[in-house]
C-alpha cells in the first residue's frame, strides 16, 4: 500500500491503516516536509525565509582565555580559546597562529558516531580556517612575544553540544564571539633563559579586523528557498548556499553545494544574509557588553 | 608540601569551605532535545554534560544476552583545564574512566519488560570545565540522564569523593586539593541499600584512616542523592504540568 494514500486516508477515516504525524515524518520525511513547505511554512512553524532565534553568551568557561556559547534554535555550540606559547616559523618570525577546529561529537546528535572527526566536521573546520586567513581576521603579528623566538598560538576549539542543523553559522558566530572575548596575559621574553614570562592575569584583548558571519540557505524541491535549514531538512535539500558577510557589507565567502541554482535567487540570498549577519553581530555586541559590565 | 595550606589553621580549605562541606551544586535534566535523555551538572567549577541515546537497536550484533549493552564515550574538552590537552585517538585515561562508568551502570539497569536485553544504550559524557571530581560529577550526571531517558534502574548511583589531609577528612576535593598530596577516594553508592558499587583510590592512604574517609564520602553520596532526587522530582512535576 502506498504510504501517501495511507496518510490521506487517515483524514477521511476510510482505512484501518492509520499513520500519526510523527510516524509519517519518520518514514516519509521528504513528503512530510513538502506538505508544509508547499504551503509556505516549515515543519517547525517558521516561514520559509526566517532564521531561527539566536542567542549568544560569552565568558562562561573560566579556564579558557576566551569563550562563547551560541544557540541557533536548538543547535548549540560552545567555543573555548586557549592561548599557548610556541615557536614561529622562519618565514614569518613575528606571526602567531590561530587554529580553529570544529568537533561534532556523538553527544550532539544520534546521526554522529564516536571516533575520528567526520566529513562534515572536517569540511566546516577547513572552511572556517580559510575564512580566518582570507579575511585577515586577526593581525597575526599582534600575537608576537619575541620575534623569531616566541609567539602565541590560539587554539579555538568549537564543540557542538546539540546538533539541529546548520553548524557552520553557529560555529563561525561562536568563534567570532570567543575571539572578541579573548584576554591574553602580558608577557615578556627572557633572552638569557630563553623562556616566556606571562603575568598572572589576562588583560590584553585582541583586535579583530573583520567580523565575518555566515548565513546558510537551502533549496527544497528545486523551487523553494529556505533559510537556516534544520537537521531534518538538510538531507532533503537539492542544494545549499552559505554566504559570509562582514561588518562593512563585504562578501567574505560563498560556498555553494549541490545542484544548479538561479542567479536571481542567489542575489536574494545575499540580501537576506546581510540582514542576518547584522542581527548576529548585534547579539554578539550585546553579549560582550553584558560580560564586560558584570 | 605546596606553598599554600590545604586546610588553614582556622579550619578552612583553599576555596573557603569547611572540611565536610560540598561545593555548590546545580543540576538540570532534559537539557537537549536531540538526546533521549540529558543532564547537566555544575559542581563548583566542574561542569559536566551527559547525553543518553537509547535503549535502541544495537549497531552491530551483540553476543551478550545478559542485559543491554552500555557504550560510554567520555570526553574532556581541550579548553576545560589550565593546560590545554590535545585529545589522543585512544587516550588510556579517558578509556579507563569510560570503562569504570560502564561497569558501574551495567549491573543496576533492570531489563526484561521495558528494556530489551539485546538493546544498546549510548552514554556520551562531555566535561566542559574541570576543577576536580570529574569522575563523580560524570556518574551523578549519568544517573540523571539515564532517568531522564526513562531507563529503568534499581536505584540511583550517587558518587562523591573524599580525601585525607593531616588529621581531617575532606569532602568533595577540588583540583588544587587533588593535585596536592591529598589521597582521593571516589565512592559510588546505591543509597537505598547503602551498598557500594564503585570505589576508586589512586594514591597512598593509611589503612586506619580508610574507614573515616569512606564514611565521609558516603555521607556526601547521601546528600548528593537528595539533590538528584529533588532535581528529578522537579523535572517530573514540570513535565506533568505540560502534559495536563
Amino acid at each position: 500500500m502506498d504510504i501517501d494514500t495511507a496518510a490521506d486516508a487517515t483524514t477521511n477515516g476510510a482505512s484501518h491503516f492509520t499513520l500519526d504525524a510523527d510516524t509519517f515524518r519518520k518514514i516519509h520525511p521528504a513528503e512530510y516536509n513538502r506538505r508544509f513547505i508547499s504551503q509556505g511554512v516549515r515543519a517547525d512553524g517558521r516561514p520559509l525565509q526566517r532564521f531561527r532565534k539566536a542567542n549568544v553568551n560569552v565568558g562562561s568557561i573560566t579556564t579558557a582565555n576566551g569563550s562563547s556559547m551560541v544557540r541557533l534554535g536548538n543547535t548549540t555550540v560552545i567555543c573555548g580559546i586557549k592561548a599557548e606559547v610556541t615557536e614561529p616559523t622562519p618565514e614569518a618570525p613575528r606571526a602567531g597562529f590561530l587554529v580553529p577546529n570544529l568537533d561534532l561529537p556523538a553527544l550532539c546528535s544520534p546521526q554522529f558516531r564516536p571516533g575520528p572527526p567526520g566529513e562534515l566536521a572536517q569540511t566546516i573546520s577547513e572552511y572556517i580556517n580559510q575564512i580566518c586567513t582570507s579575511t585577515n581576521l586577526l593581525n597575526l603579528d599582534d600575537l608576537c612575544i619575541a620575534s623569531g623566538q616566541a609567539v602565541w598560538v590560539l587554539h579555538a576549539d568549537i564543540l557542538c553540544l546539540n546538533y539541529e542543523g546548520n553548524a557552520l553559522d553557529a560555529a563561525l558566530a561562536a568563534l567570532i564571539a570567543a575571539l572578541w572575548n579573548v584576554r591574553l596575559p602580558k608577557s615578556t621574553y627572557d633572552e638569557l633563559e630563553g623562556t616566556v614570562r606571562a603575568a598572572a592575569t589576562n588583560t590584553i584583548p585582541l583586535v579583530l579586523n573583520r567580523l565575518p558571519l555566515a548565513a546558510t540557505f537551502g533549496v527544497f524541491d528545486a523551487q523553494h528557498l529556505i533559510a537556516d535549514p534544520t537537521d531534518q531538512e538538510e538531507p532533503l535539500l537539492s542544494s545549499q548556499l552559505a554566504i559570509v558577510v562582514d561588518q562593512e557589507d563585504n562578501l567574505c565567502g560563498i560556498l555553494k553545494e549541490g545542484s544548479a541554482m538561479d542567479r536571481e535567487r542567489m542575489v536574494e540570498c545575499i540580501g537576506l544574509a546581510r540582514n542576518r549577519a547584522q542581527a548576529l553581530r548585534r547579539l554578539i555586541d550585546e553579549a560582550l557588553a553584558k560580560a564586560d559590565a558584570s | 608540601m605546596s606553598r599554600f595550606d590545604i586546610v588553614s589553621p582556622e579550619g578552612l580549605r583553599v576555596d573557603g569551605r569547611r572540611p565536610p562541606e560540598l561545593r555548590r551544586l546545580s543540576c538540570r535534566t532534559g537539557v537537549f532535545a536531540q538526546a533521549d535523555g540529558s543532564a547537566y551538572i555544575e559542581q563548583g567549577n566542574t561542569k559536566c554534560l551527559v547525553a543518553v541515546y537509547g535503549p535502541r537497536e544495537p549497531s552491530k550484533r551483540l553476543l551478550t544476552e545478559k542485559g543491554p549493552t552500555i557504550n560510554v564515550e567520555y570526553n574532556v574538552a581541550s579548553f576545560s583545564s589550565g593546560e590545554r590537552k590535545t585529545k589522543m585517538r585512544k587516550d588510556r585515561r579517558l578509556m579507563e574512566i569510560a570503562s569504570v562508568i560502564k561497569q558501574t551502570f551495567e549491573p543496576i539497569i533492570c531489563y526484561g519488560q521495558n528494556v530489551a536485553s539485546r538493546s544498546e544504550i549510548d552514554v556520551n559524557i562531555q566535561i566542559l570545565q574541570l576543577d576536580g571530581g570529574a569522575l563523580h560529577a560524570a556518574i551523578n550526571a549519568t544517573t540523571l540522564a539515564m532517568i531522564d531517558a526513562g531507563v529503568p534502574m534499581r536505584d540511583f548511583v550517587c558518587a562523591c569523593s573524599a580525601g585525607w589531609y593531616k588529621d581531617t577528612a575532606l569532602l568533595d576535593l577540588n583540583h588544587l586539593e587533588e593535585s596536592a598530596d591529598v589521597p582521593t577516594l571516589t565512592v559510588g553508592l546505591l543509597p537505598k541499600s547503602g551498598k557500594v558499587t564503585l570505589l576508586s583510590l589512586e594514591s597512598r592512604l593509611h589503612l586506619d584512616k580508610f574507614q573515616s574517609v569512606l564514611e565521609l564520602a558516603s555521607q556526601g553520596c547521601e546528600r548528593m542523592r537528595d539533590e538528584l532526587d529533588s532535581t528529578i522530582r522537579k523535572a517530573t512535576q514540570e513535565l506533568a504540568k505540560t502534559a495536563l
